[in-house]
């Protein structure tokens, strides 16, 4: 796999898309690529932010953050 | 690429650093910027609203409770959110054994809007910042198949070959679409990101 390939591979592999045998071919690349993959790896991570951001946001209930501070509060104190 | 910051308002990765240091009120001010933007992910995925609401406390728990595991130099923290956020989303929907049902409503959904993304994008929504505009233009920008496969494997969490079956589509052109697209949303973020 050249590293071009391994970039279309990267893309897949964050959103969760590759098949397992193309899984092990990806780790293969990606030990081999080393730091560059990684790097190009995080990258790609960018791609989650983005289809989040594209969404409308949506209103959660108002208990919600109530609930979740009291039980943060409850986490410390123990 | 985050929502735009009142002027003197903490980044996101000052929160991150004050959770870290248990420090309640950062969590709170990161639950006030990016509930709204969490919500509407896990929504997606599970399309339930009082699931999404249940969902949404656990996570941000979870958010409280791995803080110190993030780390800056893998990226941001709302990237680490968001990939926290949908591996949840698609257990949750996974363990309730929920998925039938959840097809069930995304089809009738998937009828009804035929193209999900584009549907968000119309004049009555509340005023988006230009960055989200943007980013939403590349990805209506790409042919409706190509935001298909996405769909179904970012949001629904499937396989190419669950995406090729449920699509009645060679699992070939499933990969390529996913590639083609993913690579048009990946170059179009990197613009963006010089034009920011």
């Amino acid at each position: 796999m050249n590293f071009k390939e391994f970039q279309n591979q990267s893309r897949l592999y964050v959103i969760g898309a590759l098949e397992p045998e193309e899984l092990e071919e990806f780790e293969k690349a990606r030990k081999k690529f080393g730091k560059k993959a990684e790097d190009y790896i995080g990258e790609c991570y960018g791609l989650h932010e983005a289809f989040a951001l594209s969404l409308r946001p949506a209103k959660a209930s108002t208990t919600i953050k109530e609930r979740l501070m009291a039980m943060v509060r409850a986490r410390k104190q123990a | 690429m985050v929502p735009q910051l009142q002027p003197g308002a903490p980044s996101d990765l000052e929160l991150m650093n004050a959770i870290q240091a248990e420090d309640a009120d950062a969590l709170s001010q990161l639950y006030d910027r990016y509930n709204g933007i969490l919500k509407a992910l896990i929504l997606r995925v599970i399309h339930n609203e009082a699931e999404a609401d249940d969902l949404l406390q656990e996570i941000f728990m979870e958010i409280w409770n791995q803080a110190k595991n993030f780390s800056s130099q893998k990226g941001k923290p709302l990237g680490w959110m968001v990939t926290l956020a949908r591996r949840r989303a698609i257990d949750g929907l996974r363990k309730k054994q929920a998925y039938a049902r959840a097809e069930e409503r995304l089809q009738n959904e998937t009828e009804q809007q035929p193209d999900a993304w584009a549907h968000n994008a119309t004049e009555e929504e509340i005023v988006l910042s230009d960055t989200r505009d943007l980013i939403r233009k590349v990805i209506t920008g790409l042919p409706p198949a190509q935001q298909q496969a996405i769909d179904l494997a970012f949001f629904k969490g499937m396989s190419q070959r669950e995406i090729a079956a449920k699509t009645n589509t060679p699992l070939g052109t499933v990969k390529t679409r996913l590639e083609l697209g993913l690579k048009k949303i990946y170059d179009g973020l990197k613009e963006l990101r010089g034009e920011l």
